[in-house]
C-alpha cells in the first residue's frame, strides 16, 4: 500500500489544478447565461456559420 | 474583495452628473438641502444584514434616514447635502462587508452577473473539495477496528485537512467575513453562530489530526465540515438565482409602461405619439393631470408643476411662460403647451424607476416583525449550544464539541427572515407579469384584506365610446344672435360649435373629453385655460368669448339615457349639448360579480348624475351607486368606511380620484388614467381591465397564505431540529444539510408565487 504515499498527495494537487481550469471557465464567463447558446439556434441571424455551411 | 476595490472608486458617485442618476432632492422647510438616493447593496444574504447596514448608514454624520429592503437588496438613504456625501456612506457600506453601488439598471446588471461568478466559484470550491475530503474520509468509516494502519490514517487525515484549507480560507470566507461585520458592529447576525460552529470544528479536528493522543481526541470532522459549508453555499445559490430573476423581470416590467404625448403639428393639429419619438424643438401639449414628457420650457399658459415625485417639494411650484419643466413632474394647474428641449430616452421611465424603488425599498410591518425576533433568537442558539457543550463535557466527552457544533449550524433564522419578503417579493413579480403594477408592495396585504371597493365610474367601469356619435343638440341661447355682446356678426353654426368643443376638449384628459376631440380641428387658440376637478374646461378664445365645456352650469334635468351629456357654454349660458354613447367596460360586471362572491362590498362613486350612475349601477348589479359627488364628498364616503372599520380600497382613473387614491387603505389607478392618480395609488392596473384585480386579489390571498406557511415551517423546524441536535441525534453534516434545506423550502414555497400560471 505504500504507493498510497503517492496517490493521496497527487490527487490533492490535482484538485488544486482542477480548481484552477474552472476558475479560468468561470471568470472567462463561459457561466454567465447558460441559455443564450442554446437559444442562438433560434435567432434569425445566421452569420455564425461558415462559408460552406450555407447552402 | 469587490467591496474594497469599489470604495476606492466611490469618490466618482459625488459628481452631480452621476448623482442625479440616483438621486432625488427635496427642499423642507428649514433650510437644510435633502437628497435622497438609492443604492443597490451587494452581499446582503438574510433580513438581520439589513439591520447591520441601517445602523451602519445612520452612524454617518449627515445622514438623516436610511432604510434596507433585504428582499429587493435596495438601500435608500436621506442625507444631508452640507453635511455628507454619497461616497462617505459608500465607503461606510464597504466597510461593513458589502458592497454598494448606485442604483440604476445597468451598474446592477454587472453586478448581479459579478456576485453570480463569486457564488458559483465558491461553491465549486466547496463542493469539489468537499467530494474528496468525503473520499478520504470513507476508508475511516468502512474499515473494522486495527484494519486501517495509525500511519495510513494520519495520511488520509493529512489529505484532508489539506483539501479542507481552501474551503475555509476562501469558499467559507462569507461566513467569517459576514460574522466579524456583525460582531464589529455590535450586533448578532444570522454568521455569527455559523462561523463560530466552523471554527470550533476545525480547531478541534485539526488538533485531533496532528496530534492524535493530544487534548481533541483522535476524531476528525473535515467531512462535515466542508460538506456543510457546501450544503449553505449551495442554498445560498439558489437562492440568489431566484433573487436575481425576481430583480430582473422587476425591472423588465417597468421598462414597459407605455408613454405617449400629444405632439402639436405644424398645421395646427394635435397627434398622440410616444414620448420617445419627441424631438427637441417640438411643440407638446400638457393636460391636467398629465406628467411632463420632457424636459422644456413653457410657451403657452401658466400652471402649477408639482414636483414631488423628482424632488420631494410636496408644494406644486407655479410656473408661467418661459419658465423650464422638468420631465416626469405633474402638471396640475391648467392645460398648457411646452417647446420640447432636452429629451432623455429615460427620463420618464427613471420617474417609473423611482416610483417602483420607494415602493421596494418600504417594508412591511411583518417583516420587520421578522427582523426583531432575530436577535434575541441567536442569542438563545448561542446560549444553548455552550450549556450542551458543557453537559456533553460532562456526560460523553467525545461527543460534546460535534453536539455543540451541530446546534450552533442546524437553527435557522433565515427561513424566519426570508418568510415574508421572499413570499412578498415573489407575488409582486408575478403580479407586474400580468400588468398590475405594485408601487408599495404592502399594497398585497391591503388586497387580501379588502372589504370595500369604491369604484370611480367614468374612464374606470365604463369608456366612452370612440365611434359613439357625439349627437349635438342646439339649445339656441346665447348661439351669437342679437346678444349684443360681441360683434353681432358672430353666428355659430354646428360645425364651428363642434370645433369649438373639440378644440377645448384637446386640453383635458377626462374619457369624455377624449372622444369630444375627434368631432373637429382643435386649432383655435384658448387663452387661460383652467380644469376645475369634477367641473370642466373653461378657457379665453381670441375674440374674448369665455367658453365652458362640462357640466352644465343651469343643471338641467339628468337625463336617464345610456349616453353621457356634456354642455358647451358661451360667456355663463348653455349654447350646445354633447351626448356621447357610453358604454360599460367588457369584462366589468363579470370582475365585479366575482368580488361580491368572494366578500368585497363594492360601490360607485362618481360625480355624473345621480340617475346615470344609478342606471350603471344597476347594470352591474351594484346597488350602492352615489352620483354627483364631488371630490371631496368621494373623500368623504371612504372616510366613513373606514371610520367602521372596514379596510377600503379604491381603483379610479382622474384627477378628481387622486386625493381620495391616497386615503383608501389600498388604491389602483388605471393604466391609461391620469399621471396624478397613478402617482398617489399604491399599484396600477396597465390594461385597464377590471379582471386583473380579481386575480391580483387570488394572488394576494394566496400570498398570504404562503406567508403562513413559512412562518410554520420555519417554526416547526427549529422546534423539531434543536432538541435532536441538543440530544446529539444530529451530526454536524446533516444539521447543514437540514439548515440550507429550511431556507429553501422557504424560498421555493415563494417561488411558487412567481412561477403561477
Amino acid at each position: 500500500m505504500d504507493i498510497l504515499y503517492l496517490l493521496i498527495p497527487l490527487s490533492s494537487v490535482l484538485v488544486l489544478a482542477i480548481l484552477g481550469v474552472f476558475a479560468w471557465a468561470l471568470y472567462g464567463g463561459q457561466f454567465d447565461d447558460l441559455e443564450q447558446h442554446g437559444e442562438q439556434i433560434l435567432e434569425a441571424a445566421v452569420d455564425s456559420l461558415d462559408p460552406h455551411q450555407r447552402g | 474583495m469587490a467591496a474594497f476595490e469599489l470604495a476606492a472608486e466611490s469618490a466618482i458617485v459625488d459628481d452631480a452628473a452621476e448623482l442625479a442618476r440616483f438621486t432625488r432632492w427635496r427642499e423642507p422647510k428649514d433650510g437644510r438641502r435633502l437628497a435622497e438616493s438609492s443604492l443597490r447593496i451587494g452581499g446582503m444574504h438574510c433580513a438581520a444584514c439589513a439591520v447591520t447596514i441601517e445602523q451602519a448608514l445612520r452612524s454617518v454624520p449627515g445622514v438623516v434616514e436610511a432604510r434596507v429592503s433585504a428582499a429587493a437588496q435596495l438601500a435608500s438613504v436621506t442625507w444631508d447635502a452640507q453635511a455628507t456625501q454619497p461616497s462617505a456612506f459608500v465607503d461606510v457600506v464597504a466597510r461593513a462587508g458589502y458592497s454598494a453601488v448606485p442604483d440604476t439598471a445597468a451598474a446592477a446588471r454587472a453586478m448581479r452577473v459579478a456576485e453570480s461568478r463569486d457564488a458559483i466559484w465558491r461553491l465549486f470550491v466547496a463542493v469539489l473539495c468537499s467530494m474528496q475530503v468525503m473520499m478520504l474520509a470513507a476508508p475511516a468509516y468502512v474499515s473494522g477496528p486495527g484494519e486501517l494502519g495509525a500511519d495510513v490514517k494520519r495520511l488520509l487525515d493529512w489529505g484532508s485537512w489539506l483539501l479542507t484549507l481552501p474551503v475555509m480560507l476562501f469558499a467559507a470566507r462569507p461566513f467569517f467575513t459576514g460574522a466579524w461585520h456583525s460582531l464589529r458592529n455590535r450586533r448578532i447576525g444570522m454568521d455569527v453562530p455559523v462561523a463560530l460552529g466552523l471554527l470550533v470544528a476545525f480547531v478541534a479536528s485539526s488538533g485531533a489530526a496532528f496530534d492524535p493522543g493530544g487534548a481533541f481526541g483522535h476524531e476528525v470532522y473535515f467531512d462535515s465540515l466542508t460538506m456543510f459549508v457546501s450544503f449553505l453555499l449551495g442554498g445560498r445559490y439558489l437562492e440568489m438565482r431566484a433573487r436575481h430573476r425576481a430583480e430582473a423581470s422587476l425591472e423588465e416590467s417597468m421598462g414597459r409602461l407605455p408613454d405617449a404625448a400629444w405632439r402639436e403639428n405644424a398645421d395646427g393639429s394635435v397627434s398622440a405619439i410616444s414620448a420617445l419619438r419627441l424631438q427637441p424643438g417640438d411643440t407638446v401639449r400638457v393636460a391636467v393631470g398629465q406628467a411632463f414628457a420632457a424636459d422644456g420650457v413653457l410657451v403657452r399658459g401658466s400652471t402649477r408643476a408639482d414636483e414631488a415625485l423628482l424632488s420631494g417639494e410636496s408644494q406644486p411650484i407655479e410656473k408661467a411662460p418661459g419658465d423650464e419643466v422638468v420631465a416626469g413632474s405633474i402638471n396640475v394647474g391648467a392645460p398648457v403647451a411646452m417647446r420640447v428641449e432636452r429629451v432623455g430616452a429615460d427620463t420618464r421611465y427613471e420617474a417609473i424607476v423611482a416610483l417602483m424603488r420607494s415602493a421596494r425599498s418600504l417594508r412591511p410591518a411583518s417583516i420587520a416583525a421578522a427582523d426583531r425576533w432575530a436577535a434575541p433568537f441567536l442569542w438563545s442558539v448561542l446560549a444553548l449550544a455552550a450549556a450542551a457543550g458543557v453537559v456533553w463535557s460532562i456526560v460523553d466527552p467525545a461527543r460534546a464539541v460535534w453536539v455543540s457544533v451541530s446546534v450552533l449550524i442546524v437553527t435557522c433564522p433565515c427561513a424566519l427572515s426570508l418568510a415574508a419578503p421572499s413570499a412578498l417579493l415573489a407575488s409582486a413579480t408575478a403580479m407586474a407579469r400580468r400588468g398590475v403594477l405594485l408601487r408599495r408592495i404592502d399594497a398585497i396585504e391591503g388586497l387580501a384584506r379588502m372589504q370595500t371597493l369604491f369604484i370611480d365610474k367614468t374612464g374606470t367601469l365604463t369608456d366612452a365610446q370612440e365611434h359613439g356619435v357625439a349627437c349635438m343638440i342646439r339649445v339656441g341661447v346665447g348661439d351669437g344672435i342679437g346678444d349684443g355682446e360681441s360683434d353681432g356678426a358672430t353666428r355659430y353654426d354646428g360645425d364651428a360649435l363642434r370645433a369649438i368643443a373639440a378644440s377645448l376638449a384637446a386640453w383635458s384628459l377626462h374619457p369624455l373629453s377624449k372622444v369630444l376631440s375627434q368631432q373637429g380641428a382643435s386649432s383655435l387658440v384658448w387663452n387661460d385655460l383652467r380644469e376645475v376637478p369634477g367641473q370642466g374646461i373653461c378657457g379665453r378664445a381670441g375674440d374674448g368669448v369665455v367658453w365652458l365645456l362640462g357640466r352644465s352650469p343651469l343643471m338641467v334635468a339628468a337625463n336617464d339615457s345610456s349616453e353621457a351629456e356634456t354642455w358647451l357654454s358661451r360667456d355663463g349660458r348653455p349654447v350646445a349639448c354633447f351626448r356621447v354613447v357610453e358604454a360599460v367596460r367588457p369584462g366589468a360586471a363579470e370582475a365585479l360579480d366575482a368580488l361580491r362572491r368572494d366578500g368585497v362590498r363594492v360601490a360607485l362613486l362618481s360625480g355624473d348624475a345621480s340617475r346615470r350612475v344609478e342606471r350603471v349601477g344597476r347594470l352591474l348589479g351594484v346597488p350602492d351607486s352615489r352620483g354627483g359627488l364631488t371630490p371631496h364628498d368621494k373623500l368623504m364616503a371612504v372616510r366613513e368606511a373606514q371610520a367602521r372599520g372596514e379596510s377600503v380600497a379604491m381603483i379610479g382613473d382622474g384627477i378628481n380620484d387622486a386625493p381620495v387614491l391616497a386615503q383608501a387603505d389600498t388604491s389602483f389607478a388605471m393604466g391609461a388614467g391620469a399621471q396624478i392618480a397613478r402617482a398617489q395609488a399604491d399599484g396600477v392596473l396597465l390594461s385597464g381591465a377590471l379582471a386583473d384585480i380579481v386575480q391580483a386579489r387570488a394572488l394576494a390571498k394566496r400570498t398570504l397564505r404562503v406567508v403562513r406557511q413559512n412562518f410554520a415551517w420555519a417554526g416547526a423546524y427549529n422546534a423539531a431540529c434543536v432538541p435532536l441536535a441538543l440530544i446529539g441525534w444530529l451530526p454536524p453534516w446533516a444539521a447543514g444539510l437540514g439548515m440550507a434545506t429550511s431556507s429553501l423550502v422557504v424560498v421555493f414555497n415563494s417561488l411558487r408565487l412567481a412561477r403561477s400560471r
